[in-house]
Order: C-alpha cells, then structure tokens, then sequence
C-alpha cells in the first residue's frame, strides 16, 4: 500500500510568559492508505499538538513550528503541509482531510442548521450548487446515521444530543470523501453506549470509503478494537510504535507496559493490584537532555539519564525508544 | 464468616428538581433525577454505583449524604434516619461522612494552604485548636497517608498536580476518621497512569482504616475493579444490583448486558472478535421519562408490559436483584448479540 502522510521529525513549541513549552519534540511516522493509526497519550504528551501542526491549526505565536516535513500525497501531487500557504492549506483541510474533534458541541456553529453547516462544506470545496449540496447533505445524513434527515436538514445543533452531533460532525468530515480523517478524541465527550455506537459508525465507514484514519486518545480500551498499528507518545516524543496486536502482546517500551498494567480488566475474577506508574509526566518547561521518561521509569540506568533513546527498530514493524531490552531483562547491545 | 454489619441503608429514595416557569415560578413537571432507590452499604465495604451521565448517580450521592434534601425517603447511618435530624444532629453526625469529589482543582480552595485545607475540618468541629501542634502532627500523619511529604502542608494547591490535589482531597476527607465516603468520580479527571495510583490508594486506606465507599463513576472497568457490589442506574432508577463478578458474568437487566458490551477490552484479540451488542438512541430526558419501565425505549426484548407496566425491583437468586419482567420468566432477560462484522468478510 503506498503512503499518503509521511511526517518527519516534527517539532513545535510555544513561546509564553513562563518560557518555552517544548510540546512537540522530534516526532515522525507514516500513514498508508486506508490504514487506521491510533496515537496514544496522556494530557500534555503532544498528542493533540503534532495534529494540530500538520493542519495550520496553532496559533502563530505563542506557536512555532520549528522544524520537520509533513510530505501529504494530494490530489495534484505531493507536498509538505507544512510549507504551505493558508490558502493551499484551507483548500486541503475539510477537502482532501476531514477531522473530528472532541466535543461536537463547540466544533458545530450553534447559529447554523446542520443542513448549511454540512451543505458549505460541498459548496466550498466540491462547487456544487446550493441545491445540489442539499441533496448530498441529505445522503450524508443518513448515511451516518441521522434519523429523518430531511427534517434533521433545518435542525440546529442544540436541538441533538450530543452522539447526534458528534455524526453530524462526521457527516462534514466526511463530505468531501477526504483521504485521511483525523479524529481528536472523538469519543471523549460521550456516554460509553453512544461511544460504542460512534465507534461503529466510524469502522463502517472507514470500510466503506476507504479512508485512512488517524485516531488520537488516551483510551487504550477503544484503540484495541479499531486501530490497526499504534504510535505511543509521551512527554512529546514517540516511545512505540507497533501493530495492535503486537503492541499489546509484546510492549517494548516500559511506558507502554506501564499504561497497560494501570487498566483494570473488566474479564479477572479476582482483582489484581493496579500496577500503577510512579511520579507524574514531565514538565515540558524544561528542555530535556535525557529520556522523558526516566524518572518514572523502574529499568532506568546510567545511559538513559546521558541521552535521550532514539527510535529504534526492535521487531517486525516494532520500533521503540529505549535503551532497557525487556526481553533481557538488561541494557540493549548496539 | 460473620454477617456484615450494615452502615448506611437507603430506603426508597427519590429527590425531584422542580421545573418552574412563569411569574410565579410555580412547578409544572419535575426532574425526577433519583426516583426511588433502595440499597444497603456494609461495613468496611466499596459499593460501586454505575450509570451514564444523567442517571442521577451523583444526585444519589449527594442526597444520601443530605446534601440535597431528598424528596422522600430514609437514609438511615447505623439505624438513625439522617432524613429526619435537626440540622444541629445531622452536622454532629457528618464527621462520619465524608465525600471526596471529581474535580481535584475546584474543590480545593486556592487561597488556602494544604495545611488549612487538610486542617479546616478537625478546628471546625472542635476536635482540636488551630496552630496547635497537635493539628500540625495530624496534618503531617494525613499526607503521610495519601503518600505526600508532610513538609507539603505550607504548599498551596496550585503547586500540585491533578493527583497530587486528589490525594490531598483524600487526605481531607479523612482527618475526621469517617467511616464512609462517597466518592463522586473521583478519578474520571486523571490520567490513566495517575488513576491507578489513586485507586491503589483508596484500596490501602480501607484496608488499613475499614472505611466504606460508594464509589461513584461510569467506568465500568475501574467500578468493578474497585467494589464488592455494585449498583447500576438508568433515569433514576436501579436496573441491577448484585456482586461484581456475577454482574458481568450474568447480566439479569438488558441494560446492564448493553453497557457490559458497549466497555472496551484493552486487548485486541478479544475486542476485534467480539460478540457484542450495541444499544440504539440516546438516553432520554430524566424531566420526560418513558412509561412503564424506563429502559423499554431502547430495549431490544421490551413486551408491551414494559411500556405499561414498571417493573419491580426484586431479588431473583440471593443477593442478585433486578427491576426487568423478564429476568424470572421463560425465555429470560438474555440479549443474543449478533457475530461481528469484519472488514472483508
């Protein structure tokens, strides 16, 4: 399958009054075509940023895009998103790229029916006519799942609960028959049987469409059933990156063994104590000169407070960024 | 084994919130957020209580502690009714209960030192006298025991992290020795790694204390992991209550089946082959809610006695109660849920 975003060692930071936040520091990965990545993090691990970058969304300044290529195979040839003037971007962003935000009720304009919302999206990348965008709409609606759509066409957003509203959102990502879909967190917001139906709702039409999906969170619950490789972020740099099944099988990175430890499992019959992960994420304040991760880290020795561990390949499509073999139970030899 | 003492039982529930309109604000129609429940916390035990937003969990809690007056019904804390104290009696009876709440940043008061948050409780209610030593000794054994350095207790809560603040929330619910606590999400606001820390917390303080939880939260994952029975709640209601294992290995209620389905596995070889089954719709509006039994709307096994007739909340086998017309009935209360879909099949 050939690749359509390659994104090469990203780095963004934010100037503020209390200094440099160094949110994103080094980050690259590949996305085929019809894939679905998952990128897991916590709060403040750059999970949000490194997307946000790719798509011209920071604020310029505080924000900084210092560095990287983000190499997107568009329609009219290749090109690196982040080289791009806002009007190149705003023609891909909502064309060629679709996204899904956390929370439906502030990515919706509470002034617009859904039907306009949806329908300026075709009208604006597609230059479809206003009647003809409504038609699409419609389709669109109930292709996600909407009830009645042309009734639905002339609802406002506070009329929807929010699992509606997070479909109509879809509807708009999906409107233009993007390539890739960027999904923030976009079963966050939601009661876990609506997330369930969301998270159906986006495998069907993932399979449908063929789109390739890029799927932010933090629940590893979720990216199980959905994803077919995962990135591991923390601290603003990737610390793995496997396929699904071998990431949670086989975790190289003790940050990612250590997140896995610290679920409950809802299939024990005796509870287990939570291994859970000393200390809190770091301060991304401080630049750092060592891995990230190594004050919480129980395996960490000499080399891992000296440099910071690149990414490196430890499996079959496996790459992970420690010095620590778990296998060995000692320093990695290279 | 000796039969557990009961702590706090809770009969027949209910707390309504008025919708007024009008010049008068007279109420028309209420929010029946708690609408008649009953269940029996025990000694030294963590009851979970589960539900989506809107359910009237947190309510529950909170009237159960008489934080919001309940409507009608009895909550009676070692065979006292805190329903029907003088104000003066149920203040005396509070340093019991104690809560601990969701969101570590605004519970804590940001001009106040740790050592006054953690310390407010015990002056208050007489036990000892500000800046005594005393206090600052109990202070120090009290973040101590959340597992925070006591030289923390000059700090001010800005200067700690979401668990940090949580812990020190912890700390200040206990400084009164309760002997139950609701928890009203107290970890839905952390991250994952930090979430187990605070949960491995509370584990060791009721071993080490014997103080009672209702724990109240809507991941199931964590509610099951943490309690010994657990209660689930839909529009205000008790759908199922039974102990944690029999709760998801046999589901009585169609609702309690739905969620047990909707939960992620964080494992992908049993979450991409797995039978499960999706409810449809959304929850409706606890100020409108269904006829009969509430759940009918978006139940796949509801008869027309559902939509008529409220079912009963009773036990079906020892310990194991559910309000579902089917559950005791041929054919039972069981959803089939269809084989998974996959991608190219």
């Amino acid at each position: 399958m050939s690749i359509i975003l390659k994104v090469e060692d990203l780095v963004t930071k934010f100037y503020t009054l209390d200094g440099v936040v160094n949110a994103v520091n080094g980050v690259s990965f590949e996305l085929s075509e019809g894939e679905t990545l998952a990128i897991v993090g916590e709060s403040g691990s750059g999970k949000s940023v490194t997307m946000m970058s790719l798509l011209g969304l920071i604020p310029l300044p505080p924000g900084k895009i210092e560095s990287g290529t983000a190499a997107f195979q568009s329609d009219a040839g290749l090109c690196d998103l982040l080289t791009l003037s806002p009007e190149e971007l705003r023609e891909i962003r909502g064309g060629q790229i679709g996204f899904v935000f956390q929370d439906p009720i502030s990515t919706l304009n509470p002034i617009l029916t859904i039907g306009e919302q949806i329908s300026e999206t075709l009208i604006r990348h597609k230059g479809l006519s206003i009647e003809e965008a409504r038609e699409q709409t419609i389709k669109l609606l109930s292709q996600v799942g909407i009830p009645d759509p042309e009734l639905r066409y002339k609802a406002y957003p506070f009329q929807f609960s929010g699992g509606m509203r997070q479909r109509v959102v879809i509807a708009i990502a999906i409107a233009c028959t993007p390539k890739i879909i960027i999904a923030d967190e976009p079963t966050t917001a939601l009661d876990v049987t609506v997330q369930a139906q969301i998270i159906e709702l986006f495998k069907e039409l993932r399979d449908a469409l063929d789109v390739a999906v890029i799927w932010i969170t933090h629940d590893l619950g979720v990216v199980a059933g959905l994803a077919e490789r995962v990135l591991v972020m923390y601290g603003g740099r990737p610390v793995e990156i496997a396929a699904v099944r071998e990431l949670y099988k086989n975790p190289k990175h003790p940050y990612t063994l250590g997140l896995l430890g610290a679920l409950p499992s809802l299939e024990a019959k005796e509870s287990k104590r939570l291994e859970s992960i000393q200390g809190t994420p770091p301060d991304l304040l401080i630049p750092l000169k060592h891995c990230p991760f190594a004050w919480r880290c129980d395996f960490a020795f000499d080399r891992c407070w000296e440099e910071i561990p690149p990414l490196i390949t430890v499996g079959d499509q496996h790459r992970a960024a420690c010095f620590f073999d778990l296998e060995k139970g000692g320093p990695r030899d290279d | 084994m000796t039969e557990p003492q009961t702590l706090v039982e809770v009969k027949d529930l209910k707390k309504h919130f008025p919708i007024t309109s009008g010049f008068l604000s007279r109420a028309k129609r209420a929010v029946k957020a708690v609408d008649g429940i009953s269940f029996v916390i025990h000694e030294g035990e963590t009851l979970g209580m589960v539900g989506e937003s809107g359910c009237g969990k947190s309510t529950a809690g909170r009237a159960i502690l008489q934080l919001h007056k309940p409507t009608s019904g009895h909550v009676f804390y070692k065979g006292s009714d805190l329903t029907q104290m003088t104000p003066e009696e149920l203040r005396a009876r509070r340093t019991d209960m104690q809560m601990i709440f969701q969101d570590p940043y605004a519970t804590l008061n940001p001009r106040h030192s740790v050592r006054k948050i953690i310390g407010e409780p015990l002056v208050i209610n007489g036990r000892m006298k500000k800046s005594s030593t005393e206090l600052q000794d109990r202070v120090a054994e009290l973040l101590e025991l959340v597992g925070l350095d006591p030289a923390y207790m000059k700090r001010f809560p800005h200067e700690f992290s979401g668990g940090q603040r949580q812990r020190i929330g912890i700390a200040r619910a206990l400084s009164l020795d309760p002997k139950f606590i609701v928890c009203d999400e107290p970890i839905s606001a952390l991250d994952v790694s930090i979430q187990a820390q605070v949960v491995n917390l509370m584990q060791d303080l009721q071993e080490q204390l014997g103080v009672a939880y209702l724990f109240i939260a809507h991941d199931l994952s964590m509610v099951k992991h943490i309690s010994h029975r657990i209660v689930v709640m839909y529009l205000g209601k008790i759908m199922e209550m039974t102990d944690r294992n029999t709760l998801f290995e046999d589901p009585l209620h169609p609702y309690t089946q739905s969620l047990n389905s909707a939960v992620p596995i964080p494992n992908p070889e049993i979450e991409m082959n797995r039978k499960r089954f999706i409810l449809e719709g959304d929850p409706p509006s606890p100020a409108n809610p269904p006829s009969g039994c509430v759940f009918h709307t978006r139940c796949p096994l509801a008869i027309d006695e559902c939509i008529t007739v409220e079912p009963e909340f009773r036990e079906i086998t020892p310990g194991h109660f559910t309000a579902c017309h089917l559950a005791d009935r041929k054919g039972g209360s069981k959803i089939i849920p269809p084989d998974p879909v996959r991608k190219g099949s």
